[in-house]
């Protein structure tokens, strides 16, 4: 059932107790089911034909947020993730994934995104050099986060376009069912319609997708002609450029790192010099950078919501523990998590809307 | 039959009452997560698909009120309840091997307190030790428990096996360091020990549950001791000519200062894993000391030490090697560094006083060689007292039976032969991973006579016998 290369890194896992300590669902949930190894165990019995890949293990590999701090974790390079998806594609494959799952899927085939909402579009000018891709869940979810990004590029002088028909990227549907064709097949579409707007650069909102486009499509064989900049790291040159200033808040905020943008990525600095350069004085919590703890994916919250908002609770607990009362992320996907779960006395903000008010 | 299958949803809607639906597996595939813990045996059950020792329930408590009730529908019905941690134990302690229920305390990882002004930390019992350590962290602390286990090991597994950390000559076993405990007992009342662990107020009752292995309660919440953050933490290496020296020499040490790690390879460790590690090419016994505190206190140590591994032999090797294991020491554990399956091993963690330390290696060593061609004997001393020292012997066979059945005879008689060698010479059967299944059989013969005394206290805590059967010779 397993690809070669996952059977030898679930082989790796199933005796390792190593990373356990960071896996933001297994300390939430407390299910020694949600560990790497146990996932690793699992599927490496199934593969030596002493246990069978049933609806309930299928279960348990939905229950991961492919976070990747085990991964990141890992002294000899084993990969959790690697086999978790692999999973997910049997599980489709032999129809026993989920009922929410499938609910989900179903969505994204009937509407591109994990919503099954029609997306909203956003105001367009033609023929601009930077193209912004939203994505589903700014679009969907978190529109303000899309719409004060928007008006620091117009206070920098940047002239942009959206698409209309903004295509998904892959990477909601990667992870829900694996890197498979059809993955593939909708990265190709949205290198199409990227191609097609005759942008140089692309500008991308939400990290989960500007992961997929910067890590996997190359492996897929797509290369879209425009640059892949993330939003953070485009609006931190507008600064170093002098094209948008930014007045001092004195405020002080933690800031978090969502998973993708911190391993996938390892894009620390830009929204760390974003905040220091609007007087933003940074708590960090204590698991930051690559080592940040995930509050949970828009995906994950659309088919498990109740362990979701333990995920979004475990990051708010970090982050109260902080000197800090304001919440800071540059991520829709946390946006929409955090924001179920804001402890009293705390705000969430993305860092789009913090940095407008800099501008003011 | 179908009257047992009834039962059995009646007490899964009890289990589920008390602790929600969502808290309560009962699912094949989850069961097997908890088949296998770091004990060999289970591991080559599940390498060679042997049936795993799984639970019919699984239930996940969020505190001590609701193990309580748990723990009365468990005695009502007599069923056994296995308590789990992080399943990191190599003893197979955790395993359900009567079936029945396993409790997993993971839920329970609540930071309770950390009072600056006595210098404690209060937590919940199943929260991962590395977490405990991080809340210390924050605050500038440290609980120096630093064990090898400390990102998967719990608070309460640490408690229930006795277990160390690399740091234990200078800071304690976690029995040093535990002051404070909450128990749920088997007929589910919940005590506590005394505020504070030295008194005249008659026996210690931490140091009864401690080490007790879920035999005859549930920890469910600890009090650990709290230590600054050491100004400097420095290293040494020596390479000694024999062990006899290097047993001397650590002696001596503990006797004139303290150091926090001090570990010494015997010759075929040394001209193995550590020649892999730190690049040492030499034959001899190594030896890597850190000494901590206040940098001037640390500075005058740090003649010392080298006075006395000098008066011994020992070849000063200066600061690199040492700091070299530091930065390594957690990548041991990794696939691809750590000993696994297929191999067979075990680590026989003795203890014994410095006038039959030597003794008891050579008689283990010499045991296990003899009489089982082809297994390799190695060890180090890495947990130091004023009194004796722990020999971390390990053993090791490359190419076990393949035969499951054959391959738990051989594993079993290489561990008889060399915890008896360790015994029959004044050694005590275990220091720190505790007793669990693997060493249940030879507690008897540990304690003798003695032994009535735990199995009083099992019979009167415990008369349904429903707590961990079959584990600590209880
Ligand atoms: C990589 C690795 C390195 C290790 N290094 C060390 C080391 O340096 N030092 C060391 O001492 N040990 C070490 N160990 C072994 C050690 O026994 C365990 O790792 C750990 O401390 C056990 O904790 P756990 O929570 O995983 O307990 P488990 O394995 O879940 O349980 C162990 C025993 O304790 C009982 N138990 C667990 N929780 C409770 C509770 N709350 N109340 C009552 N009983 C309970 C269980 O029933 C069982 O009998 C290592 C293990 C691994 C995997
Ligand atoms: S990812 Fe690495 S550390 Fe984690 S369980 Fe697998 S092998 Fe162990
Ligand atoms: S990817 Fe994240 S959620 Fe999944 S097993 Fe690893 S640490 Fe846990």
């Amino acid at each position: 059932m397993l690809s070669q290369i996952a059977q030898k890194h679930a082989d790796a896992c199933r005796f390792c107790w190593m990373c356990r300590h960071l896996c933001p669902v297994g300390l939430q949930t407390g299910k020694e089911a949600n560990t790497p190894r146990a996932k690793g165990l699992q599927l490496s019995l199934t593969q030596r034909g002493s246990a069978s890949f049933d609806a309930n293990m299928a279960e348990g590999m939905y229950e991961c947020l492919l976070c990747d701090a085990c991964t990141n974790d890992c002294v000899t390079g084993f990969e959790p993730p690697l086999y978790i998806r692999e999973a997910r594609t049997q599980a489709m494959v032999e129809d026993i994934a989920p009922a929410p799952v499938v609910q989900v899927l179903d969505n994204i085939e009937r509407t591109g995104n994990i919503y099954g909402e029609e997306k909203p579009t956003f105001p367009s000018k033609d023929n601009a050099e930077v193209l912004l891709y939203v994505g589903e869940v700014a679009a969907c979810r978190v529109p303000q986060l899309a719409e004060a990004y928007m008006r620091l590029l117009d206070k920098a002088g940047i002239s942009y376009m959206t698409l209309e028909q903004e295509p998904p990227s892959g990477a909601m549907l990667g992870d829900l069912i694996g890197f498979t064709q059809e993955v593939q097949d909708q990265g190709a579409a949205c290198v199409k319609a990227l191609d097609a707007s005759g942008a140089d650069t692309v500008i991308v909102l939400d990290s989960y997708d500007a992961a997929v486009m910067r890590q996997r499509w190359p492996e897929w064989g797509l290369s879209a002609k425009a640059q892949i900049i993330t939003a953070t790291a485009f609006l931190d040159q507008l600064v170093q450029e002098g094209k948008l200033k930014l007045r001092s808040l004195n405020q002080t905020a933690t800031y978090h790192d969502d998973s993708r943008a911190a391993r996938t990525l390892q894009e620390f600095e830009p929204p760390r010099a974003l905040l220091a350069a609007a007087g933003i004085a940074l708590s960090e919590m204590f698991l930051h950078r690559d080592l940040a703890k995930c509050c949970g994916s828009s995906l994950a919250n659309a088919y498990m919501p109740q362990i979701t908002l333990l995920t979004a609770q475990g990051r708010w607990h970090d982050a109260l523990r902080t000197q800090a009362q304001l919440l800071v992320t540059t991520c829709p996907q946390s946006m929409e998590l955090l924001g179920r779960a804001v402890p009293q006395d705390m705000e969430l903000i993305d860092l789009y809307t913090l940095l407008e008010r800099a501008c003011e | 039959m179908q009257a047992k299958a009834f039962m059995r949803d009646m007490i899964l809607s009890e289990l589920e009452d008390i602790v929600g639906v969502e808290n309560v597996s009962t699912g094949d595939s989850e069961m097997l997560a908890y088949g296998v813990d770091y004990f060999w045996i289970g591991r080559m059950w599940a390498d060679r698909g042997q049936k795993l020792p799984v639970p019919e329930f699984v239930v996940r408590p969020k505190s001590a009120e609701e193990i309580s009730r748990l723990l009365k529908v468990a005695n009502y019905y007599k069923i056994p309840v296995h308590t789990w941690g992080g399943g990191s134990g190599s003893q197979g302690g955790a395993l359900a091997m009567a079936g029945g229920i396993t409790l997993d305390t993971k839920r329970m990882n609540k930071l309770i307190e950390i009072d600056e002004k006595s210098r404690t930390i209060t937590a919940e019992a199943g929260m991962v030790f590395q977490q405990l350590e991080w809340y210390a962290n924050e605050r500038g602390y440290s609980c120096m428990h630093i064990p090898s286990c400390l990102t998967c090991g719990t608070v309460g597994g640490a408690l229930a096996h006795r277990g160390i950390g690399i740091m234990s000559s200078k800071y304690g076993k976690i029995d040093d360091q535990c002051l404070q405990m909450e128990i749920v007992l088997p007929n589910g009342d919940i005590i506590e020990t005394l505020p504070v662990p030295k008194h005249a107020a008659g026996p210690d009752l931490n140091q009864i549950f401690i080490g007790s292995e879920g035999t005859l309660g549930i920890i469910t919440k600890a009090t650990f001791k709290l230590f600054e953050q050491p100004e400097s933490r420095q290293f040494r290496a020596f390479m000694f000519p024999n062990l006899t020296e290097g047993l001397a020499a650590g002696r001596d040490i503990m006797q004139k200062i303290k150091p926090s790690i001090m570990r010494l390879y015997d010759e075929a460790e040394t001209t193995s894993i550590i020649k892999k590690i730190i690049d040492v090419e030499e034959k001899g016994n190594f030896m890597n000391v850190a000494l901590e505190g206040i940098r001037r206190i640390v500075d005058i140590e740090m003649e010392i030490l080298c006075e006395i591994c000098e008066k011994h032999g020992g070849r000063d090797m200066g600061s690199e090697y040492g700091e070299r294991w530091y930065d390594n020491r957690i990548t041991f554990f990794y696939p691809g560094h750590i000993m696994d399956i297929p191999q067979m091993f075990g680590t026989m963690d003795t203890v014994s006083d410095y006038k039959n330390a030597e003794k008891i290696y050579w008689a283990m060593k010499n045991a296990i060689e003899s009489n089982f061609p082809g297994v390799r004997f190695i060890a180090h001393c890495s947990h130091w007292y004023e009194w004796g020292t722990m020999i971390y012997d390990r053993f090791i066979l490359d190419t076990p039976p393949q035969d499951p059945d054959e391959a738990i005879r051989l594993h079993n008689q290489i561990w008889n032969t060399g915890v008896r060698a360790a015994m029959a010479n004044g050694g005590v059967i275990n220091d720190h991973h505790g007793i669990g299944l693997k060493l249940s059989r030879l507690m008897k013969e540990q304690y003798g006579p003695a032994m009535q005394v735990f199995e009083g206290l099992k019979k009167s805590l415990d008369p349904n016998g429903i707590m961990n059967p079959y584990k600590l010779g209880l």
